[in-house]
């Protein structure tokens, strides 16, 4: 199987790539598609850096670190199998809001910005079934930041009757 | 009533009313009745009629009292004055227990209940009515408050019907007055020169013949006839439309008058206190200097105080619309659903004790007007004439009854304490009664230390003779509990409440979904689970916590993976030492799919967290009469009677505190409630 192909199989099999069009799988497939693996504490993206890689977790887990000074890095959010990493890759200024390490062992498929942005400027209707997938991806996230905003299991500013 | 016999109506003159006191007090009764005291009608003691309020009358409206002499000879010529006669049945304070400390143990002693013998004279058809309301609400069971139930069958109710009525009566649309039928031992209508005299008890039966009042003639009765008429008639067009209320209200949780009424509102609580149905109240303890005897009493409290419904992670009424909205909903519409009648008895006391002249009739009739039509202002609506006034259902003649349920304080020896994260801990308890242990998962007991209200607790674990509280030290109380040492004792008062229903999950695949601290309460279902798990399905838990640190019981979850459980778990944030998840714990419910499958959820954790999961877990196919979640209310009595946890129609500490969602309807998750 040529690396393509086997990117077209993995982007099928999870929830971003299942339902898109034939042509949409070998189009993406094709600009620039790659399984990469990371171990243990690699940084696949770097807070502040340009995100050179949009990529979809296959398997291993990723952690998004912010660096608070005194704290260190903070986890605030992993990114498990099946959901996305770096799509700052295509929102401007594409540049990564966060530091993304691999926590494990961690096989992505991992598409380069820069022909990855390009095909989905040339090609509308590509454009038009992966924005809605990578949206739907943030606006998840976003819910559960807002969630984990409200410090549901704080104790900070609770009442004190007992 | 069943058993009484027939007995005419007599006459008593006037000048013969002193004979009916003097009976009384000979009979070692305190005979509480009307004087007028301080600008206004109360009950207190009267030793003879000279006592009672002669020419007195009163003229009430919207935030207004008055007394005026008329120069009648008439004792009862005024209607209900600030206080009924709860002040006697449920005293603004009763001590209810006693914890004592001796060598190092501790012993309590419930108090012991020893009413005085009263005799109520001149208690209206509406008061009466509040007493029967007051009954179901205390003394109807499953659990009782024996200080109620023993004052309430120690005294003797003489009514008096009333002849006139005030601009803030209402009984007529209550259905609970101006006439006198039942809950009474006589019952008089005062006329000209004397009173009509009506017997309703056997104990009535027996004053009767030693009164020996002459027998009532055709005028006597005519003439008493037509005073209680004239008080119907004067309450026409003045009442609340009150057929279909309780559903017309429920359907207006969302009015903008609630706004607009908290505006006016001062919350100052005494509508609640001059409520005669009104029945709810704190725990609270007095100690002594040295701390070896503490008192725990109960006193008044109100759904308008803040506090009223303040737990440890928030208030669930901070704003007084929610309060208003509370009260209002829960006197008109949900009384019904919890004690088969209205909480309002139509005697107009909110109305004329508001400082600023709030009137429910008005809020009803603006909030929830009759479907059929818009109601006219409340001045004089003509169309409530013909209202088929709610009957007031007889109350059951059990309904005195002792307790079916006794629920006693027992004491038990602290026999460990552990850490489990830095501010919670789990105690291990060896109760001296072991029948406290029979606790299905997810009751809860009340904990009472010496010096402090009890608290409730959830049962986080039973086994080898000892019962398992984990309780996080987040106010003075349980900060208190967390720090004793082993071989302390403390009291505790249970199982209490409704668990999970583990019985619908036999033979189904089981979600658990657990938030901070919530695991505490689900822990027992983990245990039942893997004690029996080929009844049950797979088991998925999803625990979401703050920090990895707050999490709980982290030496057994691997024990809980080996034994089979899925365990999956989520933190709101993390250093990069934490190679879990990160996030939300309905992140944890992502993509998962029961549609096939026939899954039941276990939720508990805040209740912000428990929407956004059922919410999760709908659209992942498990149904909301399959999702049950474990609520948090201030409880301070824990059996349904102080009335702090209400949530719509349920005492969160009976009825629940485990609720499916579908049973909680759009009342789970809406603010204010």
């Amino acid at each position: 199987m040529t690396g393509q192909q086997s990117a077209a199989v993995e982007l099928g099999s999870g929830w971003f790539g299942s339902g898109l069009s034939p042509h949409a799988v070998s189009r993406l497939a094709d600009c620039c598609a790659s399984v990469r693996t990371f171990a243990a504490e690699d940084i696949i993206l770097r807070e502040g850096a340009a995100t050179e890689t949009f990529g979809i977790v296959l398997d291993g887990r990723v952690a998004l670190r912010l660096l608070v000074p005194e704290r260190g890095a903070v986890t605030v959010m992993t990114v498990e199998p099946g959901d996305v990493v770096g799509w700052s890759a295509l929102v401007p200024p594409y540049r990564a809001t966060s530091t993304a390490v691999a926590v494990e062992s961690t096989r992505l498929l991992a598409f380069e910005s820069a022909p990855l942005r390009k095909a989905l400027q040339e090609d509308p209707a590509l454009a038009a079934t992966v924005y809605p997938r990578v949206l739907e991806a943030v606006a998840r996230r976003l819910g559960a930041t807002r969630h984990q905003l409200l410090d549901l299991y704080g104790r900070d500013q609770e009442a004190v009757v007992w | 009533m069943i058993g009484i016999a027939p007995a005419p109506p007599g006459y008593l003159p006037r000048s013969e009313l002193d004979r009916l006191i003097a009976i009384l007090r000979d009979e070692g009764r305190t005979v509480i009745g009307p004087i007028a005291r301080d600008g206004a009608i109360v009950y207190d003691e009267v030793t003879s009629t000279s006592d009672l309020p002669a020419g007195w009358t009163d003229d009430q409206a919207p935030g207004r009292y008055r007394l005026s002499q008329t120069g009648s000879p008439r004792l009862f010529d005024f209607t209900v004055g600030p206080q009924g006669w709860k002040r006697y049945t449920q005293p603004p304070r009763v001590p209810t227990g006693t914890a004592v400390r001796e060598d190092g143990s501790v012993r309590f002693e419930a108090a012991v209940p020893d009413p005085p013998r009263l005799a109520f004279l001149g208690v209206r058809a509406c008061e009466i009515a509040a007493m029967l309301v007051q009954d179901r609400a205390l003394a109807a069971g499953p659990f009782v408050d024996d200080d109620y139930r023993a004052r309430r069958a120690a005294a003797l109710v003489i009514a008096v019907q009333c002849t006139r009525a005030g601009s803030t009566c209402f009984c007529t649309s209550m259905g609970t007055g101006p006439e006198v039928t039942e809950g009474h031992d006589l019952v008089l209508t005062e006329l000209d020169d004397g009173f009509l005299v009506e017997v309703g008890s056997q104990e009535g039966a027996r004053l009767m013949q030693t009164l020996e009042t002459d027998p009532a003639l055709d005028t006597h009765r005519a003439a008493a006839a037509a005073g209680v008429a004239s008080a119907r008639a004067t309450m026409a067009g003045q009442g609340v439309a009150a057929e279909g209320l309780p559903a017309r209200l429920m359907d207006r949780l969302d009015s903008p008058r609630w706004i607009e009424v908290a505006d006016r509102c001062l919350a100052c609580a005494n509508c609640t206190m001059v409520c005669p149905t009104c029945f709810c109240t704190s725990v609270g303890a007095v100690s002594d200097l040295d701390g070896m005897v503490s008192t725990t009493e109960r006193h008044w409290d109100s759904c308008f105080n803040g506090d009223f419904a303040k737990v440890a992670g928030g208030n669930f009424r901070p704003r007084r619309q929610d309060r208003y909205r509370q009260w209002l909903t829960h006197k008109f519409a949900t009384w019904h659903d919890q004690f088969g009648t209205s909480g309002c008895v139509g005697c107009g006391r909110c109305i004329t004790w508001c400082p600023v002249g709030i009137d429910v009739r008005e809020e009803l009739a603006a909030i929830a007007p009759p479907y059929e039509a818009q109601l006219p202002p409340v001045a004089r609506p003509p169309s409530l004439d013909n209202l088929v006034p709610l009957p007031l259902i007889s109350v059951p003649p059990n309904v005195l009854a002792p307790a079916e349920r006794e629920v006693d304080t027992i004491v038990a020896a602290v026999v460990g304490v552990g850490s489990e994260t830095i501010d919670t801990f789990t105690l291990r308890l060896e109760p001296r009664d072991h029948a406290i242990l029979d606790v299905s998962p997810g009751q809860f007991v009340m904990v009472h230390q010496p010096g402090f209200s009890p608290i409730p607790i959830s049962v986080s674990r039973v086994a080898d003779g000892l019962l398992w509280l984990t309780i996080r030290a987040a106010g003075p109380a349980t900060q208190a509990l967390v720090r004793v040492e082993p071989g302390a004792e403390v009291g505790l008062r249970g199982p209490l409440g409704e668990g999970w229903p583990l019985e619908r999950a036999m033979g189904r695949d089981v979600v658990i979904v657990a938030g901070g601290i919530g695991l505490a309460p689900l822990r027992p279902v983990i245990d039942e689970l893997l004690r029996r798990p080929e009844q049950f399905g797979s088991v998925l838990l999803a625990y979401g916590a703050r920090t990895p640190q707050d999490r709980l019981y982290t030496g057994e979850l691997d024990t809980w993976r080996r034994a089979g459980l899925e365990v999956s778990e989520i933190v709101d944030r993390a250093g990069a030492e934490w190679l879990g998840q990160v996030g939300v714990v309905t992140q944890l419910l992502d993509r998962r799919d029961w549609r096939s499958r026939d899954a039941v959820a276990f939720l508990c954790g805040p209740e912000r967290m428990m929407t956004a999961t059922v919410s999760a877990l709908r659209t992942a196919g498990i149904t909301r009469r399959r999702i049950f979640v474990s609520l948090e209310r201030h409880m301070d009595c824990g059996i349904g009677i102080c009335g702090h946890c209400q949530m719509g129609p349920f005492f969160v500490c009976r009825d629940g505190p485990v609720f499916s969602v579908s049973e909680l309807g759009d009342l789970f998750g809406r603010e204010g409630i």
